[in-house]
């Protein structure tokens, strides 16, 4: 019966969210946005606080530099944001080895790695970490950046925790990693009170658009972001596979 | 000093707190002294992140904000030094939970204060965590979760209809476009739903009692008294500068006051004292907001203020009491300051300002309420918090009568001697702004201006 009702309650809910949003006028259909009156439109031609028509590959002066628009968003206009984020992923990291560090014990691998996946696994480890890296560091070129290239990076991490029961030991050097990244990320913003007068902001040169070394802090932020995302999904890895609460 | 730095410092001790956490503690000490003096020290205005001005975020010190501040940051700060012993394993998330409430406080966007509810609400799971009754915390992480999709979903909403997502320009677009106010309906219900569910609005607090009943004084006064100021104060913001309810509005008034009308008679019910505590808790909220919801922002921002002094004398007298004597039912409690003096002056010293006895700054804020409801003909609204009261009154009074005189054996319990000297300190200050209050109200007349500064500004410096 509860469940029933459950049913009725989110079948009314939603039938009641799109039928409104169906009927409602200002509210545009897909693909149909005007996009010239929102702040959208000044993110993607870089318009904030200068005037450009267009941005043009390989022109340079640009406010944020970066060729891909989506990470100039999330990681110059409203970097703050992606700070924020940063600190979900940190804190979330941070409570399950809290919840799991009380009364639990370590346990090992209840299987035996056969010698295919051991050497499968090292071969596949550094192809994996490299792919995870690149895009990481290509974050402002091309699709991608610190948070899917993080992830890339801790997935390499999990086979080696497949395949070598030893490894597990040398893990904590990660919370040293993914502390220090974390400070860095808030000193870099501090730094920009000092150098310009706002907090995260885009201080360095922002050079060529679509060259690597181009976009100013960028590309800085999204390696520490790719980096500290590795090392705290490595750490939640770590403590599902190997503690147990009694 | 620029205001980022609230936010900044204890996010950068909280990195730096997991590297080595023999310094977490240290660390959390040092993060909250800084933050109390730059409380004191920021200036107000409009501060850009990033340079981008009305299209980047902003953070917004105005008279309302500082004054949350200034509340938020010394409460968190006394409750940390207060509860030392509770804090070990906590710290760093500690850390993290002020930059969320500073955050919470400050930003003028609409994305960054969802995330910063993430933030405060993921340290909230955890500090409820250490209460040992995973199934509680885990039905706030469930409804908690949900709720801040559904402030997300709202959001999204609105920023389609307008293309913005600063908080002084949501209005004057919404004007601009003439977008009708029915239109508006769903975002903003969506939205009211999902911080209703952090400000433990019925019905969407059926996780209060679970967390609250069984916290000690360090989580129950985060809970329910630094997390749910804050609350309040975001909420407060949103509903007096970014909310246009129009049609909505009589379901949200109707909310609220059973909100409040239940939350009392649950308290009025409660043989524990946790529970009556908590219920309390959960009419004062309702209060709060339907203050706000009727555009009455001193009023409300003086029950705020009110609310947080005595509910940390009370949750933390409770929390100590509960500790030395290991149970919460009153009946077993009964005497129990007769040998606890001073608690037991501050104790009563904060509940008889809940009430609104004369005297007390709990007096000056229910005639503040008052007046501001007849002088807008709100008389339903009026004879409702009238009988609230007297419910509250008379609960209230029942629990004190039964606290302070003994039938046979009385318990005993410790009390730290700063708890002591904090706690009266806060029960001398409701009794002197309950004499002498214009200091506060000076400071308060500017708040309803300032708030709409911003947006005749339209986010602009």
């Amino acid at each position: 019966m509860k469940k029933v009702l459950s049913l009725l309650v989110v079948l009314a809910l939603g039938f009641g969210i799109i039928n409104s949003l169906n009927q409602n006028s200002s509210f545009p259909k897909f693909g149909e946005a005007d996009v010239s009156d929102r702040v959208s439109d000044r993110y993607i031609n870089k318009n904030v606080t200068e005037e450009n028509e267009e941005v043009i590959f390989g022109e340079d002066g640009y406010e944020t530099g970066s060729s891909n628009f989506v990470t100039s968003i999330v990681a110059n206009y409203r970097s703050f944001d992606t700070l924020g984020e940063v600190t979900v992923l940190f804190i979330s990291a941070f409570g399950v080895a809290l919840l799991f560090s009380k009364d639990s014990k370590r346990v090992s691998l209840n299987f035996k790695p056969n010698f295919m996946l051991r050497v499968g696994s090292r071969a596949l480890f550094g192809l994996i970490i490299m792919t995870g890296i690149y895009i990481s560091v290509h974050g402002h070129l091309t699709p991608g950046g610190g948070f899917p290239g993080g992830t890339m990076i801790a997935s390499s991490i999990l086979l080696l925790y497949l395949s070598n029961d030893s490894f597990r030991t040398k893990i904590k050097g990660f919370k040293l990693l993914e502390g220090f990244m974390g400070s860095l990320y808030v000193l870099i913003g501090v730094a920009g009170i000092y150098v310009t007068g706002y907090f995260l902001e885009n201080f360095l040169d922002t050079g060529v658009v679509g060259d690597l070394f181009s976009a100013g802090i960028i590309p800085i932020v999204y390696v520490i972001i790719g980096l500290k995302v590795g090392s705290e999904i490595a750490s939640i890895i770590d403590n599902f596979l190997t503690e147990e609460v009694s | 000093m620029n205001p980022v730095l609230l936010i900044a410092i204890p996010l950068l001790f909280a990195f730096l707190s997991i590297m080595n956490k023999k310094f977490a503690r240290p660390l959390l000490l040092v993060a909250l002294l800084l933050d109390v003096y730059l409380v004191f020290t920021i200036s107000k205005g409009l501060y850009s992140i990033g340079g981008f001005s009305q299209y980047g975020i902003n953070l917004l010190v105005d008279q309302y904000s500082l004054i949350g501040l200034m509340v938020v940051n010394v409460v968190f700060f006394l409750t940390v030094v207060t509860n030392c012993k509770e804090v070990k394993r906590l710290s760093t998330v500690l850390l993290v939970a002020l930059a969320g409430v500073n955050g919470l406080l400050l930003t003028n966007d609409l994305f960054n204060l969802f995330v910063f509810l993430e933030i405060v609400g993921i340290s909230a799971y955890l500090i409820t965590s250490g209460n040992k009754r995973p199934l509680a915390t885990f039905n706030y992480l469930v409804q908690g979760t949900v709720g801040s999709g559904l402030y997300l979903l709202g959001l999204i909403l609105l920023y389609s209809m307008t293309g913005t997502l600063n908080m002084a320009l949501i209005l004057p677009t919404i004007v601009d476009k003439a977008i009708p106010l029915s239109n508006l309906a769903l975002p903003f219900m969506l939205m009211f739903i999902g911080l209703g569910v952090e400000a433990k609005l019925l019905p969407f607090n059926s996780w209060v009692k679970g967390v609250l009943q069984n916290a000690n004084a360090l989580t129950s006064v985060l809970i329910a008294g630094v997390f749910a100021t804050t609350i309040a104060l975001t909420f407060g913001r949103l509903l007096s500068t970014v909310f246009v309810l129009g049609s909505i509005s009589n379901i949200v008034l109707v909310i609220l006051a059973v909100t409040m009308l239940a939350g009392e008679v649950a308290a009025f019910a409660s043989k524990r004292i946790r529970e009556v505590l908590l219920f309390s808790a959960i009419a004062q909220s309702g209060l709060i907001i339907l203050l706000f919801a009727n555009g009455l922002v001193i009023p409300a921002i003086m029950l705020i203020i009110a609310n947080i002094v005595s509910k940390y004398i009370l949750f933390t007298i409770t929390g100590k009491m509960v500790d030395g004597t290991k149970t919460d039912e009153i009946e077993s409690l009964q005497g129990v300051f007769s040998k606890n003096k001073l608690v037991g002056f501050a104790f009563t010293v904060a509940s008889l300002s809940v009430i609104g006895l004369p005297l007390f700054f709990g007096f000056i804020v229910k005639l503040n309420i008052l007046t501001s409801l007849f002088s807008q003909y709100q008389l339903f609204l009026s004879a409702l918090i009238l009988v609230v009261s007297l419910i509250e009154g008379t609960y209230f009074v029942k629990l004190l009568i039964k606290l302070w005189y003994s039938v046979g054996e009385v318990k005993t319990f410790k009390v730290d001697a700063l708890v002591k000297v904090v706690t009266l300190i806060f029960a001398l200050g409701l009794i002197v702004f309950g004499v002498y209050t214009k200091p506060l109200t000076d400071s308060l007349m500017t708040v309803p201006e300032e708030m709409m500064e911003a947006i005749a500004e339209r986010g602009n410096f």
